[in-house]
C-alpha cells in the first residue's frame, strides 16, 4: 500500500500511454464500421469469411488452448446455429437480423445439453466423441424433411431487401461477431474464469487442490465457446444465403479452425488473429491450385506442430517481447 | 422373425469387419497413447494401393495383398519414425493435431491421384456368392472376412500376451521411461508398431473395398466406426474392441432397418448411450 502515493505523479503519463492505443481503436473501428461506404461487395464478402472464421478459431482456440478440450466436431456449433437462424427466420417470417439472438441462443442451449454426453469423455476420447456428435447431427438434418433434408434451406427473409442493405447489414454483423469474440476472450481472460482455466491447463491436480472448480470453468468455456461459434455460424450462412447438411456440418469448418489457430498460435489470444490473416493470404494467392493447395496446406500444418509448435505468434512474441491483449500473467513483486 | 436373424448375422459380420478397422487404432491408443486421426484414411489409401496393383499384375484382390501388406508395413514404419515419433508422448494435443494434418494430406493426394470418383475391388464372383442356412441366406464375402478378423484378432493377441514382442509392448505402454532402462527402444519399437498396425489395416482394406465402393473422402467414417469399436470395448482391451465393434455393426444395420438412411446414426446413437451408461467402454481393462 505504500508505494500508492509514488503512482500518483506519473498518472498523467500513464494516462497519455493509455489514450494512444485506445484513439488507434476507436479510429479502426470507425473505418471499419464505415467500410461498406466505400468497398466493393465483393471485399465486404471476403471480410464477412475473415470476421466470422475468426470469431470460430478463436472459440475453438479458447476450448483447446486454456481448457484442454480438442474438439474435433466444432462444425456442430456451426450447424447449429445456421439452421437455428435460417428455420427461425423462414418459419416465422421475421427479419433475419432479429433472428440471430434465437440463433445464439438455441446454440447456448445445445452446448448445455451436448456438455452431459460429451463432458463424460476426456482427452482423445472426448475429441473424436465430439465428431460423433456433429455426425450424427449431419445425418439427422440429412434425414429431416422440415429442414429441407439435403437439399438444405435458404434464407426467404433476405430476398425482401435490396443488394446494398443486404451485403452492409451482413458485414455489420460480421464485424460484430468477430470484434465481439475478441472482446469476450479477451474479458475472460482478465477474469477469474481465465485465472482458474489456466491453472487447469497449467496443472489440473494443483488447481484442483487450491480450489478451482474444474468441472464448472470447462463448462463456463464450452457454453461461450459454442454460443460463439453458432453465431458466426449464422452469421457465416448469411452470407451464402443456403445452408446444407453438407456445407454446414462439414469437417472443414473444423479444418480451418483448427489450421488457423495453430499456424497462429494454439494458447496465445493473438494466435487467432494472425492465422486468420495468414489462412486468407495463403488462400487469395493459392486457392486456384485446388487439391495441392489442399494438401500444401495439411503440410504447413503438420510441419508448424513439428517445428514451432507455438505458432507464428510464438515467433514473433520470442523476437519481440510484446503482450499486445495483455493476459499474460507474471508473478506480483515480492 | 427370421428377418431379425438375418439382419443380426449380417451386423456381427459387417461388425467384425469394423472391428479389424478398430484393431490398429486399439494398437496406437493402447500403447502409444496416440490417437491417429488419419487412420481411417489409410484404410482408404490401402484399398486404392491394392486397387493399383491389381491392375498393374492383372491379379485378384488377395493375391495383391502379397505386395501391399509388405508396403504398407514399409509406409506405417517410416511414418512413425520420420514424424509421428516427435509428437508421441506430448499428450493429446500435439499428435491429434498432427494427424489430421495427415489426415487432409492423404484425402487430397487421392483425390488428386485418383479422382474423387468411387472405385471397387473386383473379386469375381466369391462377392456374390452366399448359401443359405436354415432358411437364413449367408454371403460368403462377409463370412470370409469374419473369419479373417476372428483370426487376425487372435494373432495380435497371442502377440500382445503370450511373446516377448508383447511383453516389450506392454512395457512400453506402462512406462517408456522405464522400458528404456531395461533396453526397449521405445522409438523403434513405436516404427515396428505401426508398421504392424498399416499391415492390418492393409489386410481390412481389402475386405472392405470388395465390399463397399469407395472414394477419397471414405476415410474420415471408417475412423469413426473404428473409433467407436475402441472406446465401446475399453481401451488396453483387445478382446473388448472386437466386441465393440460388433456391437456398432449389429446397431447400424437394425438402424438402417428402421429406416434406411440412419444406420450409421444408430450406430452413433449406440455408441454415446453406451458410454453414458460406462464411461471406461463395456470392458474394463484387465489389470494386472
Amino acid at each position: 500500500m505504500s508505494d500508492t502515493p509514488t503512482i500518483m505523479p506519473a498518472a498523467p503519463n500513464v494516462l497519455r500511454t493509455a489514450m494512444l492505443p485506445l484513439t488507434m481503436a476507436l479510429i479502426g473501428c470507425a473505418v471499419l464500421v464505415a467500410l461498406p461506404w466505400y468497398a466493393s461487395f465483393a471485399t465486404q464478402r471476403l471480410l464477412v469469411e475473415g470476421f466470422t472464421v475468426f470469431a470460430i478459431a478463436m472459440a475453438w482456440n479458447l476450448l483447446a488452448g486454456y481448457g484442454g478440450l480438442v474438439v474435433v466436431g466444432h462444425q456442430m456449433f456451426v450447424g447449429v446455429g445456421a439452421y437455428a437462424l435460417f428455420a427461425s427466420s423462414n418459419w416465422l417470417g421475421l427479419n433475419p437480423w432479429l433472428c440471430l439472438p434465437v440463433a445464439a441462443l438455441v446454440s447456448a442451449l445445445f452446448s448445455l445439453i451436448s456438455s452431459v454426453p460429451m463432458f463424460r469423455l476426456s482427452g482423445a476420447h472426448f475429441a473424436v466423441g465430439t465428431w460423433v456428435l456433429a455426425e450424427m447431427l449431419h445425418i439427422l438434418t440429412l434425414n429431416t424433411s422440415w429442414l429441407g433434408a439435403g437439399a438444405g434451406m435458404p434464407l426467404e427473409a433476405l430476398g425482401d431487401f435490396d443488394r446494398w442493405t443486404r451485403n452492409a447489414g451482413v458485414y455489420w454483423a460480421a464485424l460484430a461477431v468477430g470484434l465481439g469474440a475478441l472482446a469476450i476472450a479477451t474479458t475472460v481472460l482478465h477474469g477469474p474464469l481465465g485465472l482458474a482455466l489456466m491453472s487447469v491447463r497449467d496443472n489440473e491436480a494443483a488447481a484442483l487442490a487450491s480450489g478451482v472448480s474444474v468441472r464448472r470453468a470447462k463448462l463456463s468455456l464450452w457454453l461461450i465457446s459454442g454460443t460463439m461459434t453458432g453465431l458466426a455460424g449464422a452469421v457465416s450462412y448469411m452470407n451464402t444465403l443456403q445452408v446444407t447438411p453438407d456445407a454446414t456440418f462439414s469437417l472443414n469448418w473444423t479444418a480451418i479452425a483448427i489450421f488457423t489457430a495453430v499456424l497462429g498460435g494454439i494458447g496465445t489470444l493473438e494466435g487467432p488473429l494472425v492465422g486468420t490473416v495468414l489462412y486468407f493470404l495463403l488462400r487469395e494467392v493459392f486457392a486456384d491450385y485446388g487439391a495441392w493447395y489442399l494438401i500444401g496446406l495439411g503440410m504447413l500444418a503438420i510441419a508448424t506442430m513439428v517445428v514451432a509448435p507455438g505458432g507464428a505468434w510464438s515467433l514473433i512474441a520470442r523476437r519481440w517481447p510484446i503482450d499486445l491483449l495483455g493476459v499474460r500473467r507474471s508473478m506480483p513483486p515480492l | 422373425m427370421l428377418i431379425a436373424l438375418e439382419t443380426l448375422i449380417g451386423g456381427l459380420m459387417l461388425g467384425a469387419l469394423y472391428a479389424l478397422f478398430g484393431l490398429g487404432l486399439s494398437l496406437s491408443l493402447g500403447v502409444m497413447r496416440m490417437i491417429n486421426i488419419a487412420h481411417g484414411d489409410l484404410i482408404v489409401l490401402g484399398a486404392y494401393l491394392c486397387s493399383v496393383v491389381m491392375q498393374m499384375f492383372g491379379i485378384g484382390p488377395f493375391l495383391s495383398l502379397m505386395l501391399v501388406v509388405p508396403l504398407m508395413f514399409v509406409i506405417g514404419m517410416l511414418l512413425q519414425s520420420l514424424l509421428l515419433n516427435r509428437v508421441v508422448g506430448q499428450g493429446t494435443l500435439s499428435p491429434l493435431l498432427l494427424t489430421f494434418g495427415l489426415s487432409i494430406v492423404l484425402q487430397n493426394f487421392l483425390q488428386e491421384t485418383f479422382s474423387a470418383d468411387t472405385r471397387s475391388l473386383q473379386a469375381g464372383d466369391i462377392a456374390l456368392r452366399g448359401f443359405d442356412l436354415g432358411g437364413v441366406s449367408i454371403g460368403l464375402l462377409p463370412l470370409l472376412s469374419t473369419v479373417v478378423s476372428v483370426i487376425i484378432f487372435a494373432g495380435t493377441s497371442w502377440l500382445i500376451n503370450g511373446s516377448h514382442l508383447g511383453r516389450q509392448a506392454r512395457a512400453v505402454a506402462d512406462d517408456p521411461a522405464t522400458a528404456r532402462l531395461v533396453g526397449v527402444d521405445d522409438r523403434n519399437f513405436y516404427a515396428l508398431i505401426t508398421g504392424f498396425i498399416l499391415a492390418v489395416i492393409a489386410m481390412a482394406a481389402v475386405l472392405y473395398g470388395i465390399r463397399t465402393p469407395f472414394a477419397p473422402t471414405s476415410g474420415p467414417e471408417r475412423l469413426l466406426y473404428s473409433f467407436e469399436a475402441v472406446v465401446l470395448g475399453g481401451l488396453g482391451n483387445i478382446w473388448g474392441t472386437f466386441i465393440g465393434g460388433v456391437v456398432i455393426g449389429v446397431a447400424q444395420l437394425f438402424g438402417a432397418k428402421i429406416s434406411s438412411g440412419l444406420g450409421p446414426f444408430f450406430g452413433h446413437l449406440v455408441f454415446l448411450v453406451a458410454l453414458l451408461a460406462r464411461p471406461e467402454g463395456l470392458f474394463r481393462r484387465i489389470q494386472r
